[in-house]
């Protein structure tokens, strides 16, 4: 009524007209007759990401590096690597984007296409390309140049290319695991330290089994480890030089020194030192080998493990009755205990993306878990008879941990590496020569 | 006659005193009879079921249906080798990732994968030539009149304001399009802080329920994930999820004019641990 009002006044006072529009502008307003529907999805489903890797173009070699990259994001849990037999073009050039819809009939959601070339100097040249399927757009291209005996470490580049560029995290494929090897009969084991990539191809023995060997750990360059070992009766720490094969003992204590990890710039290693059945937390520098006592209690501080900002230390530590999980400042001040669940927890080790805590639980079973540096969030991500000693891989996403089975009788028993993702799916067993434990992930190889 | 009101009195009286003696002790055992429990359960259920009636104020004019011929928008480049090849050969070196390709999962318009039915969309005003205060008039008039509310309703304040704002016309296709998409979106439950990864994305439907073109991530969305690779990696998955799910069936093709255009909140928050 009060817009006939204001229409009738424009009439007789012409004016005003002016007026009335901005009027009418104003009170005519509707709410839009297509106002989008508004849906919230809060329900999905964690499956793997189907996508199609053709064998790369040309050589005996693109099928070997197809395969690998197959394997690799298989793996990994996120991808499925869509059935070769089911594709409907076959890629010619990987310089013309590919038919999307082809693919789309397959229900491939990625599609990876490469072609080997051998280059007049003998290097075989690696390219590659990532396609959306839906987005029908190139989401990465790459090239990688080499030795042909290296194709495999290609293989893993590519694969870890594909895994940053679809997950956003870097990928984890070109690491290495160092681990203990066990061999022999259950009351002579022979132990050797050894390494192998993180599929569990080119595995190196690094010692000959004469001493027992225990809790193997790489520095960030991936090209030292740090590792107790036996050697004439004396449990101490020592360091191997993957370069160089040479190995030295770490300071010179006269008590039983274990449990080392490097700091995150790779400058000292802080491990446990044994005192008249006390052990405490060290910290040494090793490039002038001098150390700093960090935990002063009666009670057993071991297994300590760096923030990645090497700020704050995680170990475990009974000073509270039981075997429980502290952190500390790097100076070994603040400590406060931040695992409170069933059973005892011990091993804990930091993420190196820094948001989790992975430790071993000890109850009527053994399970690996996850909680945040507070203490909070704690999930317990597998169970076993032994599960125990996890590891993380460099983009923090992946564990490994060993799993020893319960011996029945005769047959059965031994120890293996296994693997699981974060979100606890995923679980799968890592191939390993003979029997392995004490899995340490590389960080990504420089 | 005194005798007679006192004989009258004293007989009330008894039979007063006599029916209390007998009611009074049958009171109690009434009371004490078993009643049957009626189990009730309490729940809440606001959040699915807060149907409310909605008053939706009639357009001025029908949207007159007009196909409008679909965009064309220029077909997306193939990459040439020079944009994407880089890395000058080095033995055993890791080689530089090229030039990143122009991002077009996300951003850019393509044409659609199938010939879109077209879009209908309300008939422009024809312009007026000159402002004619009769011809305003005449619209008034010709406006449908109000629907009135129902009597003593709560009335919701429009038909799609803000996200869960429930109303009897869309739970129905909220249902619907919930039941299709929960099984095409893959979660990326990995990330360090899931639950903080939500992601807006703008669908457009024809009428037979494929896209009738790329779905688009709104501006907030789209300027998270250029600077945050997790949230790239989310806007991805919430995308392909949408692309994957096509065409989307169960949406009644008489309301097609509620959900020609959906804006999807994918929230993962749910799907992760603590």
């Amino acid at each position: 009524m009060y817009l006939r009002h204001l229409l009738s006044t424009a009439k007789r006072r012409p004016f005003g007209r002016l007026l009335v529009l901005a009027a009418v502008a104003i009170l005519g307003l509707e709410p839009s007759a297509y106002a989008a529907l508004q849906v919230r999805v809060d329900q999905g489903v964690t499956e793997p990401i189907p996508i199609a890797i053709p064998d790369f173009i040309a050589s005996p070699e693109g099928r070997d590096i197809a395969s690998v990259v197959r394997a690799d994001l298989e793996r990994s849990g996120l991808f499925r690597s869509v059935n070769p037999a089911s594709f409907i073009e076959k890629v010619a050039d990987i310089n013309v984007p590919p038919r999307f819809g082809d693919w789309r009939t397959i229900q491939a959601q990625g599609l990876v296409t490469g072609q080997t070339t051998m280059q007049p100097d003998g290097r075989l040249r690696v390219d590659f390309r990532l396609w959306d399927i839906f987005g029908e757009s190139q989401m990465i291209g790459l090239q990688y140049t080499t030795t042909p005996e290296n194709w495999r470490r290609i293989a893993h580049l590519v694969s870890d290319s594909i895994y940053e560029r679809i997950t956003g995290e870097k990928g984890y494929f070109d690491t290495r695991i160092v681990f203990i090897s066990e061999s022999g009969p259950a009351l002579n084991r022979r132990k050797r330290l050894a390494v192998m990539d993180q599929d569990g191809a080119n595995p190196v023995f690094l010692t000959q089994g004469d001493y027992l060997v225990l809790t193997p750990r790489f520095n960030p360059t991936a090209q030292m480890i740090a590792y107790m070992s036996y050697i004439q009766e004396r449990p101490r720490v020592y360091l191997f030089d993957l370069e160089t094969g040479r190995q030295e003992v770490l300071g010179n204590f006269p008590n039983m020194t274990f449990s080392p990890r490097f700091s995150p710039d790779g400058k000292s290693v802080v491990m446990a030192l044994e005192t008249n059945g006390n052990s405490d937390i060290y910290l040494m520098d090793l490039a002038t080998r001098t150390s700093k006592r960090l935990t002063n209690d009666p009670a057993i501080d071991t297994a300590p493990s760096f923030s990645p900002d090497g700020q704050q230390i995680t170990f475990e530590s009974n000073r509270g009755g039981s075997q429980q999980i502290y952190v500390m400042n790097a100076d070994g001040t603040a400590v406060r205990r931040i695992s409170f669940g069933q059973g005892r927890s011990g091993t804990p080790v930091w993420s190196p993306r820094g948001d989790l805590i992975a430790f071993t639980r000890i109850g009527s079973d053994f399970h690996v878990g996850v909680m945040r540096p507070d203490g909070s969030g704690e999930r317990l991500l597998t169970s076993g008879w032994q599960d125990e000693g996890p590891t993380w891989a460099p983009n923090g996403r992946v564990l490994m941990f060993t799993r020893t089975l319960e011996s029945r009788g005769a047959s059965g028993g031994g120890s293996q590496i296994w693997s699981v993702d974060i979100t606890g799916r995923n679980e799968r067993r890592v191939l390993s020569p003979g029997d392995a434990s004490d899995p340490a992930w590389s960080p990504l190889i420089q | 006659m005194l005798k007679r009101s006192f004989i009258v009195s004293g007989t009330l009286h008894a039979v007063i005193i006599a029916a209390a003696s007998f009611a009074w002790p049958h009171a109690f055992e009434l009371s004490e009879e078993p009643s049957d429990i009626i189990p009730v359960e309490l729940m809440t259920v606001a959040d699915v079921t807060n149907v409310r009636p909605t008053v939706i104020e009639q357009p001025p004019e029908p949207p007159a249906p007009e196909a409008l011929p679909p965009p064309e928008p220029p077909a997306p480049p193939p990459p040439s080798p020079e944009e994407v090849e880089i890395a000058p050969p080095e033995p055993e070196q890791k080689p530089e990732p090229p030039p990143e390709p122009p991002k077009q999962v996300v951003e850019a318009a393509k044409p659609p994968p199938k010939p879109p039915v077209p879009r209908q969309r309300p008939k422009p005003e024809p312009p007026q030539p000159q402002f004619s205060v009769d011809s305003v008039l005449a619209l008034l008039d010709s406006r449908t009149p109000k629907p009135p509310a129902p009597p003593q309703a709560q009335v919701a304040e429009t038909a799609t304001k803000g996200l869960g704002a429930q109303n009897a016309s869309t739970l129905d296709l909220r249902d619907a399009l919930l039941s299709q998409i929960r099984d095409c979106w893959n979660v990326p439950v990995g990330a360090p802080t899931p639950e903080k990864l939500i992601v807006q994305v703008r669908v457009f439907l024809a009428r037979d329920g494929s896209l009738a073109q790329p779905p688009l991530l709104e501006p907030q969305t789209r300027a998270a994930a250029a600077s945050n690779p997790y949230m790239r990696t989310a806007a991805e998955a919430a995308l392909r999820a949408v692309n994957v799910c096509e065409p989307y069936k169960l949406l009644p093709v008489d309301r097609y004019d509620s959900w020609r255009e959906i804006v999807m909140t994918f929230d993962p928050s749910r799907m992760v641990g603590p």
